[in-house]
C-alpha cells in the first residue's frame, strides 16, 4: 500500500499528461538524426571515458563559446537545490536528466532547452529518511532498436523504467514500471522506510542488464557497524526482475568471508559501490570499485583486511560470479574509500597492446590492472604502514603502493607541505600544526586529545572523488582531476549514549560529539527539520589556516594527465583560478602576486573530446575583466596548456558533457553553489561571427 | 519596439545596483549590533551548528561559514542575497522556520565571527533593505 500509493499518483500524473500527449509530441518533434552525436550513458560510455571526439568546439574558437539555453531545475522539488551533479544524456536530439530536489527525471529540447515532460516519483517519509537525497549523477538509456527506456533510481531506492518518449513507466517493468530496491536484497532492511540504503549515481545498463550499487549515510558517526550491506545486483532491463547479486561482503562459505577475523563479515556493512560501474561488454566483465565497511575512520568491529571493501572487482556479467578482485587498501581507516568509475583502456606498454582498467583514487594513485586477468601492469608493492594506537583497532602492517605512475595528487600532510609563501607564514604554520599530527600517505587516525585534535589529512574530500577521471582511447591517456588542499582534521572519540554502537566515531577533544552529515542526506523534499546542536557555538580548535591563507602549499586543484602507455605524468596543471581571498591577500600583492593556484574542491569532473580536456571551476571569483563568477577552460591535451575560457554567471557543481544536434555542438555543464541554484548552462558557439 | 524594450530593463537593473554602491552601504560601516549577533550565537547553536559545526568550520557536506572562502563567495552580492538564500534554504531540513528576526540575529553572528565591526543600529530584517548594503570581500581604504 505505502508502494502503491506514490505509484497511483505518478500513474495519475503522467495520464493528465498522456491525455493531451504533448509530452510526446513534443519529444517526436524534438528527435532527429540531423547532425546528430549524441552522449547515451553518464560517462560517455562504459568504458568511463567521457569522451567525444566532436571537434567544431576546440582550441581556436573555445572563447567564443556563448550559453545557447539554461534549463534552471527548482521548479524540480519543494525547493532549490544548490547541489546538482547530475551529468544529462542526449539521444537523437533529446536531453534526459535528474534535477532538482525531488530528483526528477526531464526531457528537454537539445537545441532549445525547452521542456518535453517531466516524471517524479513522490516517495513521502521513505525519500525523507534517505540516506542519499537530491538530483543525484543522472540516469541511464537503454533501447533494443524499438523500445527506449530511461532508467534511474529515485531518492527513496527505488529503480524505475520510463518510456523515453512519454516519461510514462513501463508497464512491463516491476510493478507498474517501479523495481522495489530494498527488497530481494538478501538481507532484511526492516521497515522499507527507514531501512538505511540509496544511490547517487546512474545505472550502469548493458545488454540486458541493469547494475545498481549502493551508498549509505556518511561513515563518520554510524549509528552501528552492522549496518545495512552494500551488495551490487543485476536486473534484467526488460522485466525488472533480479538476474544476479554479488556480496561485497562475503556471507559464511564465501570466498573472501576469513578476511573478516572472528566472523565480523556478519555485523558489519557499508562495502557498497556508490560510484559508477563500468562495463567492458567483449570480455563480459563488469568492474565493481567498492567503498570501505562500516565505520570511515574505525575498524576495531572488523578486524582482518576485509574483502571486498577498497577493492576493484571483476565480476562476470551475467552472473555476477567474481573474475578476479586487487584490494587497494587493506583494513581501510581512512576514509579513502573507492570513488572514480573504472577507466577501461585499451594502451600499448613496452610496445604490447594492453587491455587495462585504471583507477584514480582519494589518495592520489593511479592504479592500473590488465583488465582480464586483474595483474598489475606495473609492480604494486606491499609496503609497510605505521601502526596506531587507538584502542580496539587492527591495523593492517602493509599497503599496496603502485611503482608505476606516481602520485598525482597530495596524499599526506607533512612540514614540507605546509605554507612557505613567507618565512612567517611557515613558522605559524608549524607552530599551528603542534596542535595535530601530521604525516605521509596512511597516517593513522589518532584518539583525539587537547594536546592533539587529529590528524590533519587529505582523506574524504581529496584527490579524486565522485567525478572520476576521463580518458582519450585513440592517445591511452586518462585527464584526471584532483583536489590537493582539502584538508581536513580527523580524530576519534568515544560517542555519547545513544548516538552509535561503535565504540570511537569522528569527533574533536572539547566538543560534543554529534552526528555528521552526509552528502544530500536530510537535504531532500521531504525532509524533516534536525535536532539541534548540544553545545555548539563554543570556541574549537584553531582553523587549519594562517593569517587567512590556506595551510597548505598550492596547487589547491590540479588536472593531471596520465599516460598510461608508460605509466608517467604527462602534463599537471593547476586547475582553477587563484580564490580571491588568497589572491588579494595583502601578503600575495606584497610578493607581487603568485601563479595560478587552483581551487580547493572535489566536485570537478572533465570532459575530453577530440582535442581539447575541458572542465569549469568549482569557487566563485571576480577579476578585473569579469565579474563574480567562474570559468569554463579547455586546455590542449598534448601539453596542458589553456587554450581558451569562457565566462559562467555559476559554478560547475557535476562533470560537462557535450553532443550535437543539427549539426551543432554544445556543451552542457551542471552549475549550482553559493546563491546559484541548480542550472544547467548549455554553450555552443555562434551561429554568426 | 522589441529591441527597446530589454534595454531598458537592463539599464534600470544596472542603474540599480550601482545605486546601491554608491549609496556607500557595506558590510565594513557597522550594520548590526553586538547584543543581535550574541542573540544570533545561541540561535545558530540551536538551528545551524549541527551541520555547520561549533566553529563554523563546517562538517561533511555543510560547508565552512567562516574565513576567506566564506567571504569570498558572497563578494559584491549583497547582505539581502545572502539573507534571503539562508531564509529560503535554512535549516536545510526545515526551511523558513524561523522568524525574520532570528534569521537577521544569525546574519548578524556570521557578519560578527567574520570580522566585520558591529555598530549601534541593528540589522534590518527586511530583505529589499538588506538588499541596499553590499557584501566586499576586501576592506575598503579609508577615506
Amino acid at each position: 500500500m505505502k508502494i502503491i500509493l506514490p505509484i497511483a499518483a505518478a500513474l495519475l500524473l503522467s495520464t493528465a499528461a498522456g491525455a493531451q500527449t504533448p509530452a510526446k509530441e513534443g519529444t517526436i518533434a524534438a528527435r532527429t538524426t540531423n547532425g546528430v552525436a549524441n552522449w547515451t550513458t553518464y560517462n560517455a560510455d562504459l568504458k568511463g571515458s567521457r569522451y567525444s571526439p566532436l571537434d567544431q568546439i576546440n582550441a581556436s574558437n573555445f572563447k567564443d563559446l556563448e550559453i545557447a539555453w539554461r534549463f534552471k531545475t527548482d521548479i524540480l522539488g519543494s525547493r532549490p537545490e544548490y547541489k546538482l551533479e547530475s551529468t544529462p544524456l542526449a539521444v537523437d536530439g533529446v536531453i534526459y536528466t535528474t534535477g532538482g530536489t525531488r530528483r526528477a527525471v526531464v526531457a528537454l529540447n537539445g537545441a532549445t532547452g525547452e521542456l518535453l515532460w517531466q516524471f517524479a516519483l513522490h516517495e513521502g517519509k521513505r525519500s525523507a529518511e534517505s540516506p542519499r537525497a537530491l538530483s543525484g549523477r543522472g540516469l541511464s538509456y537503454w533501447t533494443d532498436g524499438t523500445r527506449r527506456r530511461i532508467l534511474y533510481v529515485t531518492i527513496g531506492y527505488r529503480l524505475v523504467s520510463l518510456d523515453a518518449d512519454t516519461g510514462r513507466p513501463d508497464p512491463e517493468f516491476g510493478t507498474n514500471g517501479v523495481v522495489d530496491l530494498k527488497t530481494d536484497f538478501d538481507q532484511d532492511m526492516g521497515d522499507l522506510d527507514t531501512g538505511e540504503v540509496g544511490v547517487h549515481s546512474a545505472p550502469a545498463v548493458s545488454g540486458n542488464s541493469i547494475i545498481i550499487g549502493a551508498a549509505f549515510r556518511e561513515g563518520f558517526t554510524p549509528k552501528t557497524h552492522n549496518n545495512t550491506k552494500g551488495y551490487v545486483r543485476a536486473f534484467d532491463v526488460r522485466t525488472g526482475k533480479r538476474m544476479w547479486t554479488f556480496h561485497t561482503v562475503p556471507k559464511p562459505g564465501e570466498f573472501g568471508y576469513d578476511t573478516w577475523l572472528n566472523k565480523s563479515a556478519d555485523i558489519n556493512g557499508n562495502t557498497g559501490v556508490w560510484t559508477q560501474v563500468s562495463v567492458d561488454e567483449e570480455l563480459g566483465l563488469a568492474y565493481l570499485a567498492v567503498e570501505s565497511p562500516t565505520s570511515d575512520f574505525f575498524g576495531g568491529k572488523r578486524p582482518g583486511n576485509n574483502l571486498f571493501g577498497n577493492s576493484l572487482v571483476a565480476v562476470d556479467l551475467k552472473t555476477g560470479e567474481r573474475r578476479w578482485h586487487f584490494q587497494l587498501i587493506h583494513h581501510e581507516i581512512w576514509d579513502l574509500d573507492n570513488s572514480s568509475a573504472p577507466l577501461l583502456m585499451d594502451v600499448t606498454v613496452d610496445g604490447k597492446p594492453r587491455k587495462v582498467v585504471g583507477l584514480p583514487s582519494k589518495q592520489g594513485f593511479f592504479y592500473v590492472f590488465d583488465r582480464a586477468t586483474g595483474q598489475p601492469v606495473w609492480p604494486i608493492k606491499e609496503t609497510k604502514v605505521a601502526k596506531g594506537n587507538v584502542p580496539g583497532e587492527w591495523y593492517s602492517p602493509t599497503q599496496p603502493m603502485p611503482s608505476k605512475p606516481p602520485v598525482y595528487a597530495r596524499n599526506g600532510v607533512e612540514d614540507k607541505d605546509l605554507i612557505d609563501f613567507t618565512p612567517d607564514l611557515k613558522k605559524k604554520a608549524l607552530e599551528l600544526t603542534s596542535k595535530y599530527v601530521l604525516g605521509p600517505v596512511y597516517t593513522p587516525p589518532i584518539v583525539s586529545t587537547p594536546e592533539k585534535f587529529g590528524v590533519i589529512n587529505n582523506w574524504a574530500q581529496g584527490g579524486t572523488n565522485w567525478p572520476g577521471g576521463s580518458f582519450d582511447p585513440e592517445s591511452g591517456i586518462a585527464y584526471v582531476y584532483a583536489c590537493g588542499a582539502c584538508i581536513s582534521s580527523t580524530g576519534l572519540l568515544p560517542p555519547p549514549a545513544g548516538l552509535s554502537d561503535i565504540p570511537l566515531v569522528v569527533g574533536v577533544a572539547g566538543q560534543p560529539v554529534t552526528m555528521i552529515k552526509g552528502p544530500g542526506e536530510g537535504a531532500g523534499a521531504d525532509s524533516p527539520a534536525p535536532a539541534a546542536a548540544p553545545g555548539a557555538g563554543n570556541a574549537g580548535p584553531p582553523r587549519l589556516a594562517v593569517d587567512g591563507l590556506p595551510l597548505v602549499k598550492p596547487p589547491y586543484g590540479t588536472i593531471s594527465a596520465i599516460d598510461v602507455n608508460n605509466g608517467t605524468i604527462k602534463w599537471q596543471v593547476a586547475h582553477g583560478e587563484t580564490p580571491d581571498f588568497v589572491r588579494n591577500h595583502p601578503i600575495i600583492k606584497a610578493m607581487g602576486g603568485i601563479p595560478r593556484t587552483g581551487q580547493s574542491t572535489y566536485q570537478i569532473g572533465t570532459l575530453v573530446t577530440k582535442s581539447v580536456v575541458i572542465a569549469g571551476e568549482n569557487q566563485f571569483t571576480r577579476t578585473e575583466d569579469r565579474p563574480r563568477g567562474a570559468m569554463l577552460r579547455a586546455y590542449d591535451k598534448q601539453t596542458g596548456a589553456e587554450v581558451g575560457a569562457v565566462y559562467m554567471p555559476s559554478t560547475q557543481s557535476g562533470s560537462p558533457m557535450t553532443y550535437m544536434v543539427g549539426g551543432k555542438q554544445y556543451i552542457i555543464v551542471p552549475t549550482s553553489g553559493g546563491n546559484a541554484s541548480g542550472e544547467f548552462l548549455a554553450y555552443a558557439l555562434p551561429n554568426k561571427k | 519596439m522589441k529591441i527597446a524594450l530589454p534595454i531598458l530593463f537592463a539599464a534600470l537593473g544596472l542603474a540599480g545596483a550601482a545605486l546601491a554602491q554608491s549609496a556607500g552601504k557595506s558590510v565594513w560601516q557597522g550594520i548590526y549590533t553586538t547584543e543581535q549577533a550574541d542573540r544570533g550565537a545561541g540561535v545558530y547553536a540551536q538551528r545551524c551548528g549541527a551541520c555547520h559545526g561549533a566553529a563554523l568550520n563546517g562538517t561533511g557536506e555543510a560547508p565552512p561559514l567562516i574565513g576567506g572562502e566564506f567571504v569570498s563567495h558572497w563578494d559584491t552580492m549583497t547582505v539581502g542575497d545572502l539573507y534571503d538564500r539562508v531564509r529560503t534554504t535554512m535549516p536545510q531540513n526545515d526551511p523558513m522556520s524561523m522568524t525574520r528576526d532570528e534569521y537577521a540575529d544569525v546574519l548578524a553572528f556570521l557578519l560578527k565571527t567574520n570580522g566585520f565591526p558591529a555598530g549601534v543600529q541593528p540589522l534590518d530584517k527586511r530583505s529589499e533593505v538588506l538588499a541596499t548594503i553590499g557584501i566586499t570581500a576586501e576592506k575598503p581604504a579609508d577615506r
